[in-house]
Parts: C-alpha cells; sequence; structure tokens
C-alpha cells in the first residue's frame, strides 16, 4: 500500500508543470518551521503526559530507534535529491545484509572481515540497482523489484531460521553506549554532516545536485548522469548495510523480518522534512531531522500504549499532511 | 464582403510581461475563404490565433462570430463556437482506430458502441478529407504524418467546426503529401468552411489563398486579395523596416578554417552538406523548421551523430557522438530550448555558469569556493549579468538573462566552437541587441561560432556567412554582404521557383 501511495505522489508530482524557484527556500523553511514546533508541542504534551518521557534511559531509546532510520534516511535523501525518487528496496536490503553479516560471523570469518565483505555486498546491492535505473528505468518499479528479490535471497540465507551470531564480537557495535550515546546514534551524528559536506563541497556532490535539478541540461552540459544516480542508490545501500550491521549486532542474532516498516519511515522521513520528489534541492540534514521527529512521535506514541494500528495511522496521516502542505506551497506562486 | 465576414476581431491587445505581442490588432474571415497568415518569427499571428483557439486570453478587444459577441476562454468554448486549431503536433492517440481518433471527446449520447456504427459515423468525414479510402479500423499510429493531420482535421469537422486553423501544416510533410493537405484545404472552402491558414512558405500563399493577413511587430495590416499581389511585392510587405543599429560590426577578416564539413549526411538533411567555418567567423544557417539547419549543428554537438561524409577540426576528422565527446573537443553546443536542456532553474547562478568547467573548480575532488564564485563572475560580467544576482535561481530570471547564462556558462570549457541554435529566441529587443554584441565579441576574440536561426533579421544582421537551407537541404552559401533580404527569405521560403544564379 505504501508503494501505491508513491507511485501516486510522483505521477502528481510529474504532472504539475513548471518549477517555482522560491518554492525551494519556502519549502525548507516550511519544513522546519514544521519539525521544531511539532517537536516542541511533542516534548511539552510528553512532558506533561508521559512521565517516562523526558528521562534519560528514554532519551536513549528515542534516539537510538532515529538513529538507525536515520542513517538510511541519510542515504535515501540521495537517492531522491538525484532526481530518482525512492528506492523502495531498503528494508529488504537491510535485511539481507544482516543475515549475511550473521552468516558470515557464525561462520567464523572474524569481526573486521565480515564487516568489510557485508559493506561491500550492501554497497554491490546498491550499485546494481543504480545501473539499472541509469538505463532509464524507473526507479519505482526497478527497486520495488529488487526488494522482492533480496527479500527471497534473505530467507534463502537464513534458511527462515534465526542465525545466531555465536559470538560476542560484534556485541560492543550494537548494544554499547560510549560517553552515554548509543554507537548507531555515534554514527548517524557523524554521517549527517559528513553527508551534507559530501553533497555541497565536493564535485560528486555537485553533479548529483545538478543531475536531480535538471536531468537533461546535465546530460547537455556534459556531466555523467548515469553516475549520479549509480552513486545515489549506492551510497543507500551501504547505510542500509550499516543498518543491518547494526541489528545483528544489537540483537546478537539475523532473522528475515527485522526492519518491519523501515521503507515507509525512511519515506516519511524524506517527505516530513521537506525535500522535494523533482530532485535538485534539499539537503540529507532534513532527512536527518524528519527521522528524529518520526521516532520522537513514535516513541510518545508507544509510552502512550497505542497500539501499532494507532501508531502506524498516526504517522501516514502525518506523512500525507506533509505531502498536502508541500503541495500547496508549490502551486502557490 | 462586409456581411460575409464570419468572424471579426476587433482591438486585439496581448502582452507578455513586458512584451507586447499585439497592439489593438484587427482581422475578419470571410465565409467560404482561405486566408494565409503571414508574419516573421514574434509578429504575432500565433499570439493572434491562440486567442481565437481559446489557449491565450486576449488583454482587450473583442470577437464575433457569425454576428454573436463569443467568449473564448478555453478550447472546448472555441471548439463550440466552431473554431477549431491544427497544431503542429497533432494530439492524434497512435494506437487507437482511426474511427476511434475522430470520435474520441465527442461527448456521444450512446453508451456502447461497435465498430460498425463508428465507422458508419465516421466515413462522411473521412470522405470530406479525402482518407474515404482508408479503412476506419487501422490504428491512426500506422497512417503517415500527413493523414494523421487529415485524421485531425477530420475529428474537428465531425465536431461541426466552421473556422479552422492549420497552423503550418505543411512545415514537416514532402510534397506528396503536401499536395493532399492542400487540395483538402480547398475542398473545405469550397463547402463553406473558412480556413486559416499559417505558414511561413510564400509559394503556398499563391497556391491556395484567397486573402493574406500579414503581421509586423505586433500589428496586423489590412488583408489584400492575392491575386492583386505578386511574390515581391509580398515580400516587401514582410519585411518593413530594418533595424541596422541592432546589430554590431562584421568581422573585417576571417582566419584559416577550422572546421570543415565534406558531404556530410546526418538526421534531418536529405542530401549532403559541405560547409565550412572560419576562426573568427560567426556563420548564420538560415531555415525554417524541418530545413535542416539545426541538424547540422547537432551533428557537429554530437547530438545527433552525423552517418557520411566526413567532419574535420584543423584538419583532423572528428565524430562525437555524445554531447561529452564534442565537450572533450572544445565544441559547445547550446539547443533552442534552455529551460529544457540550458538551464538549471531550481539551482543558483553559480552553480549554473561552472556546471561545465567542474573540473576547473575543483580541487583533490572538492569544490574550491573561491574559484567557483571567480569563475561565474567573470562568465558573469562578460555577458553582463549583475554580480548581485548569481546566488539567485536561473529560473527566477528573465528570458533575456536566462539565454546569457545558457550562453555564458560555456565559455568556462574554452571553447573553439559554439554553436547555437535560435540564440534570442524569447529575448526581448534590449537583451538582443546585448547577445549580438557578446557573441561578436567573441567571434573577435577567435571563437568559431556558428548559429541556426529561423529569424532572418537576425541572420543579416549578424552573420558574416550565411548558409540558407530549405527542407532538408542547403540551398547555398553566400557573404552576408552578398545577400537581400529578398533573396534570403525566398531561399528559406521556396527557392525553386526559378530564380537565377541559384546552385541546388
Amino acid at each position: 500500500m505504501n508503494s501505491l501511495r508513491i507511485v501516486a505522489d510522483r505521477l502528481q508530482a510529474g504532472s504539475s508543470g513548471e518549477i517555482d524557484p522560491n518554492v525551494a527556500a519556502r519549502r525548507r523553511r516550511a519544513a522546519q518551521i514544521m519539525l521544531t514546533v511539532g517537536a516542541i508541542l511533542l516534548i511539552a504534551l510528553g512532558g506533561a503526559t508521559t512521565p517516562s518521557f523526558l528521562t534519560f534511559d528514554n532519551a536513549m531509546v528515542v534516539i537510538r530507534q532515529a538513529s538507525v532510520t536515520g542513517i538510511v534516511a541519510l542515504g535515501m535523501s540521495y537517492v531522491t535529491i538525484s532526481g530518482n525518487l525512492f528506492a523502495l528496496s531498503a528494508e529488504e536490503l537491510a535485511i539481507l545484509t544482516a543475515c549475511i553479516f550473521g552468516w558470515l560471523m557464525r561462520a567464523k570469518f572474524g569481526l573486521a572481515l565480515s564487516l568489510l565483505a557485508t559493506l561491500i555486498f550492501a554497497g554491490l546491492g546498491g550499485a546494481v540497482q543504480g545501473a539499472v535505473i541509469g538505463l532509464g528505468a524507473d526507479p519505482i518499479i526497478t527497486t520495488l523489484a529488487f526488494g522482492g528479490f533480496f527479500r527471497g535471497l534473505a530467507s534463502v540465507v537464513s534458511g527462515n531460521q534465526n542465525i545466531l551470531l555465536g559470538t560476542n564480537a560484534a556485541e560492543w557495535l550494537g548494544t554499547a553506549r560510549p560517553l552515554g550515546v548509543p554507537t548507531q546514534s555515534w554514527a548517524f551524528l557523524f554521517l549527517t554532516p559528513l553527508a551534507w559536506f559530501v553533497l555541497q563541497k565536493t564535485r560528486v556532490g555537485r553533479v548529483l545536485l545538478l543531475t536531480g535539478a535538471n536531468r537533461e541540461a546535465a546530460r547537455a552540459t556534459g556531466l555523467r548522469v548515469d553516475q549520479a544516480g549509480l552513486i545515489g542508490v549506492t551510497l543507500l545501500g551501504i547505510c542500509c548495510g550499516m543498518a543491518g550491521i547494526s541489528a545483528a549486532a544489537q540483537f546478537g542474532q539475523a532473522v528475515a523480518n527485522l526492519f518491519q516498516g523501515l521503507n515507509f519511515d525512511v519515506v516519511a522521513a524524506i517527505l516530513v522534512g521537506g525535500i522535494a520528489l523533482r530532485g535538485g534541492q534539499g539537503s540529507p540534514i532534513q532527512a536527518a531531522l524528519g527521522a528524529a521527529f518520526i521516532a520522537l512521535l513514535e516513541n510518545f506514541m508507544l509510552l502512550n500504549d497505542l497500539s501499532s494500528g494507532w501508531r502506524m495511522t498516526v504517522v501516514g496521516a502525518l506523512v500525507t499532511l506533509a505531502t498536502c502542505v508541500f503541495h500547496l506551497l508549490q502551486r502557490r506562486r | 464582403m462586409q456581411n460575409n465576414d464570419v468572424l471579426r476581431m476587433r482591438g486585439i491587445a496581448k502582452r507578455y510581461g513586458s512584451l507586447t505581442a499585439l497592439h489593438g490588432v484587427d482581422f475578419t474571415l470571410a465565409r467560404g475563404e482561405v486566408m494565409a497568415l503571414l508574419g516573421e518569427n514574434g509578429a504575432g499571428k500565433s499570439t493572434l490565433v491562440k486567442i481565437l483557439a481559446g489557449l491565450e486570453r486576449a488583454d482587450g478587444g473583442s470577437i464575433e462570430i457569425d454576428g454573436q459577441h463569443v467568449r473564448l476562454r478555453s478550447p472546448v468554448q472555441a471548439l463550440h463556437a466552431g473554431v477549431a486549431y491544427v497544431t503542429q503536433e497533432l494530439s492524434i492517440i497512435a494506437p487507437l482506430s482511426v474511427a476511434e481518433n475522430i470520435c474520441l471527446g465527442g461527448g456521444e449520447p450512446h453508451a456502447i458502441w461497435t465498430a460498425r456504427a463508428l465507422r458508419a459515423r465516421v466515413q462522411p468525414y473521412l470522405d470530406l478529407v479525402g482518407l474515404g479510402g482508408i479503412d476506419p479500423a487501422m490504428p491512426a499510429g500506422s497512417l503517415p504524418l500527413a493523414q494523421q493531420q487529415l485524421v485531425e482535421i477530420a475529428r474537428l469537422l465531425s465536431r461541426n467546426a466552421r473556422i479552422l486553423i492549420l497552423d503550418e501544416p505543411t512545415a514537416a510533410l514532402s510534397d506528396a503529401e503536401i499536395e493532399m493537405v492542400k487540395s483538402v484545404v480547398r475542398k473545405l472552402a469550397a463547402e463553406g468552411r473558412s480556413i486559416i491558414y499559417v505558414t511561413h512558405r510564400l509559394g503556398e500563399v499563391f497556391e491556395i489563398a484567397d486573402r493574406v493577413t500579414i503581421f509586423r511587430n505586433g500589428r496586423s495590416f489590412d488583408p489584400v486579395p492575392v491575386r492583386n499581389l505578386d511574390i515581391d511585392e509580398l515580400i516587401e510587405h514582410l519585411l518593413g523596416r530594418r533595424l541596422e543599429q541592432m546589430f554590431p560590426e562584421r568581422a573585417t577578416s576571417l582566419g584559416p578554417p577550422v572546421l570543415a564539413l565534406r558531404e556530410v549526411t546526418a538526421p534531418g538533411l536529405r542530401r549532403p552538406v559541405s560547409l565550412d567555418l572560419h576562426r573568427g567567423e560567426i556563420l548564420g544557417l538560415a531555415g525554417q523548421l524541418g530545413s535542416g539547419a539545426n541538424a547540422i549543428l547537432r551533428a557537429v554537438a554530437g547530438v545527433a551523430p552525423y552517418d557520411g561524409g566526413t567532419i574535420a577540426m584543423r584538419g583532423r576528422t572528428i565524430n562525437p557522438r555524445s554531447v561529452r565527446e564534442a565537450i572533450k573537443l572544445s565544441i559547445a553546443y547550446c539547443s533552442d530550448d534552455r529551460k529544457r536542456d540550458g538551464i538549471f532553474a531550481v539551482r543558483n547562478l553559480y552553480e549554473t555558469f561552472t556546471s561545465p568547467a567542474l573540473p576547473r573548480i575543483t580541487v583533490g575532488g572538492l569544490l574550491s569556493r573561491r574559484r567557483e564564485v571567480q569563475l561565474s563572475s567573470e562568465l558573469a560580467s562578460f555577458f553582463e549579468v549583475a554580480l548581485s544576482r548569481l546566488d539567485t535561481h536561473a529560473g527566477k530570471l528573465s528570458g533575456g538573462n536566462q539565454q546569457k547564462v545558457a550562453l555564458g556558462k560555456w565559455l568556462g570549457i574554452e571553447p573553439a566552437i559554439l554553436l547555437v541554435e535560435e540564440p534570442t529566441r524569447g529575448v526581448d529587443v534590449g537583451a538582443r541587441a546585448e547577445i549580438y554584441r557578446h557573441l561578436r565579441k567573441l567571434a573577435s576574440q577567435g571563437l568559431c561560432v556558428m548559429f541556426a536561426s529561423s529569424d532572418n533579421q537576425e541572420v543579416l544582421g549578424l552573420a558574416d556567412s550565411i548558409a540558407t537551407f530549405f527542407r532538408g537541404r542547403l540551398v547555398r552559401v553566400v557573404r552576408a554582404e552578398g545577400i537581400q533580404p529578398e533573396e534570403l527569405l525566398r531561399d528559406v521560403t521556396h527557392p525553386d521557383e526559378s530564380q537565377p544564379g541559384m546552385a541546388a
């Protein structure tokens, strides 16, 4: 269903004609205002109504949860900004990499080798999709298909059973809190400015931005349009790999039903963060903020004993609202 | 004539921003006549036609059809009033049958159709447009272009259109197909329908039109019966006064040849073309839509690679298969659609200016802000784009400034050859003069410029040498001083009609 909604959004985005250059700034401002106001309201509301909400441990739960989604959202922002909408195989690739990491650890390849091999595999998983998209295939359909492929492969690798890592070597990666902050959050905190820097300050990032802004013009100025897509999806793949490793390490096992709803959460982070679906605008920082906000909201609802059905309804409604608001902003000239 | 008028437009005015497209134009059309509309690009004829078709709204004036005041605010309303517009881009839906295409959107009362009922319904209209012989059940997309055009006309006739607007209907057609369209036009006029025929081809005017209305600089002249005109008179009417001061001085001397085309064949050309481009020269390729002038630029730029003959640059044969390869050879190309592929509307001018020359602003993979500012400021100053605007989005600029950015960005790669399609399309008069001046300055610094244009004044005023094109072939190459405006117009509209001294 989520995919359907995204396809619908895509059609809508494609049909609404010219781009108003004012929109980017207005969109970013609107997103930041909405997120900030929303976060303050949530914290205030949470603090007033939920005793455990503002405690330190709780904050750590929120942050760890947000961090994994956030890392994948950073990768996804590259895909969106380079003009390829979304890769709907993020969840599946994360599951597959978790299983592969688990399998490698169980087979006693050692931590370093397992990490390296898993990340390389994850990058390749992204690169293959990027190459297909680079040939001109529709990104949504392509990644939807690859998602099925990855999920199936994950079942095959795990034999539909828990893969126990059988060693504590990776445990630190998944559960430690250096200086009181979870490892995933360190990674997220480190990767967010890095993602921003690469996009804004390197030549590769510029090619990505320009390709997303106007693919035809990018081609006509001699930029490597096909590479831009490839790099975006490859980086997303590596982010999915990190998420997969983190989950396997955190629980000491890998299983094919991890990361439920990750695709939607990541897409929601992009949309709530206000990154333009047309590409060429926005920043990974917006995706990071969006992910953090959604995690905060989810956590607040969880502590208030809302059922998963309600939580999904609320987040879905929020994404719909964000999409509508940005769409209206876009139409107003 | 007076009470036989089916259409009267009075004082039609239209402005686009600071540009006045029509200054209170009058236009009348009699029942059963073919009225040709003539005028150079930007003269206002297509604006008038679009207002009549409900595609644009006039800022002032009134429209009467059959003596009744009408409002034409959408194509549907226009069709309702009996006005139908056949554009160059057909709205035929290829996989549907001919019959389905004709009935499409007709708002029929019956929910269910059989193939036979459809066939019976569309047959009279097919007969009317001379397609009585084709099978209405065949897919419309399998017909040749001219017949698709006729199917579209049949559709409009089935909606009871009494005023038909044909906008350059023959631009993309072969000779035999043109005959077919013309005979249908004559037949429809004989039936009592009125036809507005927009064209650049003067020959056609004499063949099928009863009267001709000429547009110039947003004004129309009173219609003239064609039998009272000869072609020289028509050309004189069309051109009016010149704008000499718009153009810079020409080159005093040319350098050695830099680019040599020998017997080149490429997509869009019907005959092989040979041309030379010299250092410091501005070569103008004059021609209407589909003339092959753009095809030359696209072949050199690697957009539509050539498939026969040779192109040599400084004596070395080159064969760019893509824009990237052409750029590596120091060949820069600006298409005629800057919004589509000339600028990055949602990025700022720094980024657009430096986009072709990223290596120049990169140090070890990192962008150098200092170099980016320096390069883009340099390019902006050369093309007189205000430096204070460098951080605005390219899409926010006026057409003229956008064009300066689209052209200026190429200087970053220090090109040897600059190829430009329609250098001033959609650019207001002031910015035009500036762009001409900048192109001339570049040429005088040793760049070779080759541009294609359907605007004859521009070709005459800007170019050192002129190559004229007509329907996929090179008509001739002359020095700009050696050709009169009348001759140029003749070359690009009907070169075959009895003019001595013309090499085909």
